[in-house]
């Protein structure tokens, strides 16, 4: 119990995906212009996140790591390089099995999140987990507390830069870096303050 | 008439928008108020309670760090004298202590200035008083044997990327000063962490040792006893005669400090006051954990209070009310959350053994985020208008 607490605070805090890793960058840009919508996707992420890790465990300690598929007469067969498509096929499933789940119970919160919805899909930080949790060697368990605290890392990142948006919306910045060039900074800001967790060892 | 007047109203054809340095005029302006209160006064209500402008919040907080910068050259000085094997008196410790913090300060204040005035000048924006605060602090966070051009770069690092690139004083995120530090702290670590920083201990180099929050006692004996051999008793660490960075080592000065921002309420008590709280109650609560024994984990709220920088942090660097939050309930999470950061890093972390610089930027971070729920959480609890 206290390993999985520590995975879950290690993959929030020391290793996040977003600014210790920066991955998934390119929604946390794009959508941090609000709060509101920042944690609407932040938690869309974390669902995701928490699904895809485990189901994409599954696939690959089943199907495709060395070895595995010895139950179906083929100890010698080797499928782990079949593991970005796979796992980028996966990801794009349940994206679309989510989607539909929320337009079917909540279309308000379908209507909020609108075209980013279908856009985690190619959000580098979940397939960047999956990888992580396969070359980390995580146990079923370990798949889903790590999808979890990515996710909640990821979430934490872009929901305090909108917050932080909403603080500079008056700020004067110069023209040529008005914009996304401006957003950039603040991410590496953020970045380093982020950096006093490296060195933790949990 | 006032000669000093005179000179400024003789050139103030030429620094206004139609002479010849009509670029320069934000420089002019702000010479000119240092002197001058501003002409354009209201002559008609309403009034305002307080003539609290920047300029006198901002020369408050100097007041404020005037004895921390004292004692700082002074115990510099102090403690080049005891590395060398002679014990100096007041005077010669406080001016070879000045003769190496003077250097630091008028580089910091110098290149600081010069970029705030190349923006000031193009971008058409008043010179604004902050950086008096940023351009001294930033030195005193320093350790005394850093090198004069890391000071250079690390204020225009500070000056440009954490303020400028906002649009001046009152809408950066982070604390320039602070964001100075951490620049050249991740960029040099040779020169800003790990060992003891002692000016002009030899003609060579100077010597090194470990500061008082890298020891660990071993071998079963308690962290107080190994303390006090390597000079680090409480009350040293209280008054501040340990080697370290130049404005830290005083709790004492610190806290004189603190409470002439708390009284003139320039600083806000809610953040200096839930930070110590913060790192009161997370020392007390590692005190309690088993199996601590000699290392910091161990040494209770009294050495975590008076060792590094933890009081000048939450005196002088969170208390900025740019980049603190600004609702109360916010300030008070703010504060107590650096004062548990502090803690959590100084045990926890091997690699920083100083945790008060980073805790408050990751703070600063998370500002804006504090103040958008304490009012989200305000809202909600309206009676709703129907």
């Amino acid at each position: 119990m206290g390993d999985l607490l520590s995975l879950f605070i290690n993959s929030v805090f020391i290793g996040n995906i977003l600014l210790a890793y920066f991955l998934g960058i390119c929604s946390f840009i794009a959508v941090s212009k609000t709060i509101e919508t920042a944690t609407g996707l932040g938690f869309a992420v974390v669902f995701v996140l928490t699904v895809t890790s485990p189901v994409n465990w599954l696939i690959y300690h089943g199907l495709l790591a060395p070895g595995a598929l010895a139950w179906a007469g083929y100890p010698g067969l080797d499928l782990s390089f079949l593991k970005f498509i796979t796992f980028i096929a996966v990801i794009a499933a349940i994206v679309q099995a989510v989607e539909m789940v929320i337009d079917r119970y909540s279309p308000l919160l379908y209507a909020s999140l609108g075209v980013f919805l279908p856009l985690i899909a190619v959000n580098c930080a979940i397939l960047g987990t999956s990888l992580f949790m396969v070359e980390r060697n995580h146990t079923f368990i370990e798949s889903v507390v790590f999808g979890a605290g990515s996710g909640t890392g990821w979430m934490l990142a872009i929901v305090s830069m909108a917050a932080i948006r909403k603080k500079v919306r008056y700020a004067d910045v110069p023209a040529g870096l008005d914009g996304f060039g401006f957003v950039m900074i603040i991410a590496g800001l953020m970045a380093m303050t982020f950096m006093m967790f490296s060195g933790i060892t949990l | 008439m006032n000669p000093i007047k005179k000179i400024f109203e003789l050139l103030e054809y030429d620094f206004s928008d139609a002479g010849k340095f009509a670029k320069l005029g934000p420089l002019f302006d702000a010479t000119k108020t240092f002197f001058f209160l501003p002409s354009p006064k209201n002559k008609m209500g309403p009034f305002i309670r307080d003539h609290l402008d920047l300029k006198r919040y901002m020369s408050f907080v100097i007041i404020s760090l005037l004895p921390v910068l004292f004692f700082g050259m002074y115990n510099t000085g102090y403690q080049s004298g005891l590395a060398r094997g002679e014990t100096l008196e007041f005077w010669a410790s406080f001016l070879s202590g000045a003769w190496v913090v003077m250097p630091i300060i008028i580089v910091s204040y110098g290149v600081g200035f010069f970029w705030e005035i190349l923006f000031a000048a193009i971008r058409r924006h008043p010179i604004s008083e902050g950086f008096l605060v940023t351009g001294l602090l930033f030195p005193l966070t320093l350790p005394p044997t850093i090198p004069l051009w890391q000071v250079a770069l690390g204020i225009s690092f500070g000056v440009v990327i954490g303020k400028e690139i906002f649009g001046g004083t009152g809408r950066n995120i982070l604390n320039p000063a602070l964001t100075a530090r951490a620049f050249v702290f991740f960029s040099y670590p040779v020169t800003m962490s790990g060992n003891v920083w002692v000016a002009g201990a030899d003609a060579v180099d100077g010597i090194t040792g470990a500061t008082a929050l890298a020891v660990n006692a071993e071998g079963g004996t308690s962290l107080f006893s190994t303390l006090s051999d390597q000079g680090f008793s409480l009350s040293n660490l209280f008054f501040g005669f340990v080697p370290g960075s130049i404005g830290e080592t005083s709790a004492l000065c610190c806290l004189i400090g603190a409470v002439f921002l708390m009284v003139t309420r320039i600083g806000n008590y809610r953040i200096i006051l839930g930070g110590i709280a913060g790192l009161i109650i997370t020392a007390i609560l590692f005190y309690f954990l088993p199996g601590t024994k000699g290392t910091w984990a161990d040494a209770g709220p009294l050495y975590h209070l008076c060792a590094g920088g933890f009081l000048f942090g939450i005196s002088f660097m969170a208390t900025d009310p740019v980049s603190a939050p600004g609702t109360n309930p916010g300030r008070w999470i703010f504060g107590f959350l650096i004062g548990f950061l502090t803690v959590i890093l100084r045990v926890a972390n091997p690699a920083f053994a100083e945790g008060v610089m980073l805790a408050i930027l990751f703070m600063n971070v998370f500002a804006p985020l504090l103040d958008h729920l304490v009012m989200k959480h305000r809202i909600s609890k309206r009676i709703p208008n129907v």
